[in-house]
């Protein structure tokens, strides 16, 4: 068997030239091992936009159900009507959002990630269970515990402390700074085990010796950070920033459920592109018009993400 | 080792098209495919009491069909989804009558007068007849309404104390708000609640034609009026915390609906229930909305199963099936006849609502009215929360409903 082998290896001809048949033979196999993901993403990815793009076209709403016509660009005219000081203002804000966001995940999840990585930390296993527990728990559910829980002015923790130091209570959701404020930590807390996840692993992917040459040659803490740990974590955590810029940056429940909810209303105005178009269409039952924004904020997303890419390459 | 690879990769192929298959196949599972198989599905919002509570009536009346009532927790959406589809949709669903305006107009309904006579639909209350109708056509079958009712804790508010205008309602909360304690809560940013005191001002949040009326000189007034109330009770006025205050005993009054009586009773307090304060100013009572909570027969099913249908429909105009809910769950029936049970009579709650009901004003169920709820509850939060000028509010509301119910077209 081994002699064999060793045969199929010295002979050059049919290491350098496969037969075409061959090689078709493989692809044909990867394409159809492939098959089902892709008609899966076909399914669950690609046909949702391309419905999405063809309703957009239509006069689908409640009066035109079942039997909507193409009525061409119509809708993306009115769509374009909805770019408003409104629209403008929670364009600003979400950019603002996802901007503040991103920049305190990034610096907590690295400094929490290299405390982990603290060679004599004891009870390592234990921290990072109790760091991954927002991960495990629904959104939804995490969303309204801190509503009620924590922010709530009759019966949250934050008044009932405030009580205690003979602080007047405080309604937290109800102007638009501090809303944001409270916002960003609900965010943080259901993001952060995931960046911290990310960059633990790519800590722990860096090659030891690295330091302890920079160590031998007087490097100082920051200097290696500086100059082995960022840059050698940065390609591992790139994918991981990108998907959290843009969930970030479309996020619509814990700004919805916190202080726009149907209902239970804080007073707030901050909303972000998704919570404002939510309001302003959306809630009109007209899907031909609301596909058109749909495609419209999903083309503003493609444009941002191939900007980003792009910088990204350079 | 390289066939085990091959082996592994086709298991897992396999096992994604298996995956594919059977979801599709779980994404078809509604009423049947069209013939009438003496099988009707039945979706539905409602609680566990409830629904249990009408299969067992059901099955009971009707012994030789099978029903499947199914709880949908976003009901109108998957409706809007999957429309008159026989493979998705159910044959009959139960829904507050707000909707029938949507669902009419996207052609999924059909008349239940098809099925129940005009006859047997007289004994039913003239509100909830009034709800169940869109453009002169009864679309849904009333079997319950709720409407809100003005509760207070007798250990705080005594029976003469309860006020019966809305001046006396606002000293007895200045005399007992303070402290950790309120005289008095209620949803107060809140379009549904807030829509009572709009209507003891004589005003309206939208026209029967639809047109919103929120810059109406009566909703400016009644939103002007509110305010010296909501300074009293507390800013967030969501439904978790204005029953969690009235059921720990913090809240001497509210204003809420019969969902609320179970637990205020588990809780222990001596409720007592009474008629609404009426507007100093107008002399009307505060008028709030009333939901009515019927069945509405898909189009499909109407014309697949057309006799199993009838004899459903027939069933639940018996007043057997609204004085099991009462029983089982407070519900106050539609059907006038259900009163003369011995039961049902000797309920304060269910008829603290049957006289409310003279007074309530039906949701209204037309389309546009889908757009207001988020409108007016909008325009509670800027005068109530945010402290923004009512007219100046008011006007930039009616502009946003305008404009949203023109894109609704």
């Amino acid at each position: 068997m081994s002699l064999k082998r060793e045969k199929r290896r010295d002979n050059p001809r049919q290491k350098r030239l496969p037969s075409n048949a061959k090689q078709r033979k493989t692809t044909f196999w990867s394409y159809l091992c492939s098959a089902p993901s892709l008609i899966l993403i076909g399914l669950v990815v690609v046909f949702p936009i391309l419905y999405t793009g063809y309703i957009s076209l239509t006069n689908m709403n409640v009066y035109h159900w079942f039997d909507f016509d193409i009525i061409g660009l119509d809708n993306y005219e009115r769509a374009l009507f909805l770019v408003d000081s409104g629209f403008l203002s929670a364009l600003l804000a979400t950019i603002l959002w996802t901007i503040v966001n991103m920049v305190i995940q990034l610096v907590v999840a690295f400094v929490l990630a290299s405390l982990l990585n603290i060679e004599s930390l004891r009870f390592r296993k234990v921290y990072k269970t109790l760091l991954m527990f927002p991960w495990a728990m629904p959104g939804y559910v995490s969303i309204l515990l801190w509503k009620t829980g924590m922010f709530n002015s009759q019966f949250g923790l934050l008044n009932q402390w405030m009580e205690k130091l003979g602080l007047e209570a405080v309604r937290w959701l109800s102007s638009d700074v501090s809303a944001f404020i409270c916002c960003t930590v609900v965010n943080l807390w259901l993001a952060l085990p995931f960046m911290i996840m990310i960059m633990d692993g790519a800590l722990q992917s860096i090659d030891k010796s690295y330091y302890e040459s920079a160590i031998l040659d007087g490097a100082g803490w920051l200097r290696r950070t500086v100059s082995i740990t960022l840059p050698t974590i940065r390609p591992i955590i790139g994918p991981a920033v990108i998907i959290t810029v843009f969930t970030t940056f479309k996020q619509f429940d814990v700004v919805y459920l916190l202080t726009q909810q149907a209902g239970a209303k804080t007073g707030s105005h901050f909303h972000t592109l998704i919570t404002y178009t939510y309001e302003n269409a959306f809630i009109t039952n007209n899907y031909g018009y609301s596909s058109a924004i749909s495609i419209l904020i999903f083309v503003l997303l493609l444009v941002f993400s191939w900007k980003f890419h792009l910088e990204e390459k350079s | 080792m390289r066939r085990i690879k091959k082996f592994a990769a086709w298991v897992l192929a396999l096992t994604m098209i298996v995956s594919l298959v059977l979801t599709a196949a779980g994404c078809s599972q509604g009423a049947d495919g069209g013939g009438d198989t003496g099988r009707i599905v039945i979706w539905h919002d409602k609680e566990d009491a409830v629904a249990e509570a009408l299969e067992q009536e059901l099955t009971r009346l009707v012994p030789d069909v099978e029903f499947v009532l199914e709880k949908k927790t976003s009901l109108t959406d998957s409706l809007k989804l999957s429309g008159n589809d026989p493979s998705a949709s159910p044959d009959l669903f139960i829904f507050a009558h707000d909707k029938i305006g949507v669902f009419a107009e996207m052609g999924i309904l059909a008349p239940v007068t098809d099925f129940v006579s005009e006859d047997a639909l007289s004994s039913y209350l003239d509100m909830t007849i009034e709800a169940a109708t869109y453009k002169d056509v009864v679309y849904e079958l009333p079997i319950y309404f709720e409407t809100l009712l003005f509760m207070y804790n007798r250990r705080y508010m005594q029976d003469d104390e309860v006020p019966s205008t809305t001046e006396e309602l606002y000293a007895y909360m200045q005399e007992n708000t303070g402290r950790g304690r309120y005289g008095f809560v209620e949803q107060h940013s809140t379009a549904y609640y807030s829509a009572a005191w709009i209507h003891g001002f004589g005003g309206s949040l939208i026209s029967e034609e639809g047109e919103p009326l929120l810059d109406s000189d009566e909703v400016k007034e009644a939103l002007a009026y509110h305010l010296k109330f909501v300074e009293l009770m507390p800013g967030e006025a969501e439904y978790s915390t204005v029953n969690t205050l009235f059921i720990e005993g913090q809240a001497d009054a509210t204003i809420g609906g019969p969902w609320m009586v179970p637990s205020a009773r588990e809780a222990g307090i001596d409720l007592g229930i009474a008629p609404m304060p009426a507007v100093d100013e107008t002399g009307l009572p505060l008028s709030p909305y009333s939901g009515v909570q019927g069945v509405y027969v898909l189009k499909h099913a109407a014309e697949n199963k057309t006799e199993t249908v009838r004899r459903v429909m027939e069933a639940l105009c018996n007043p057997s099936v609204g004085i099991a809910l009462a029983e089982a769950s407070g519900c106050a029936p539609a059907n006038t006849v259900c009163y003369d049970d011995p039961a049902i009579a000797a309920d304060e709650m269910v008829n603290a609502m049957r006289d409310t009901a003279q007074i309530a004003t039906p949701m209204p169920n037309i389309p546009e009215m889908d757009v207001m709820w988020t409108v007016t509850g909008n325009l509670l939060s800027d005068v109530n929360l945010s402290g923004e000028d009512v007219d100046t509010a008011a006007d930039a509301a009616q502009k946003q409903a305008l404009d949203l119910i023109a894109a609704m077209q």
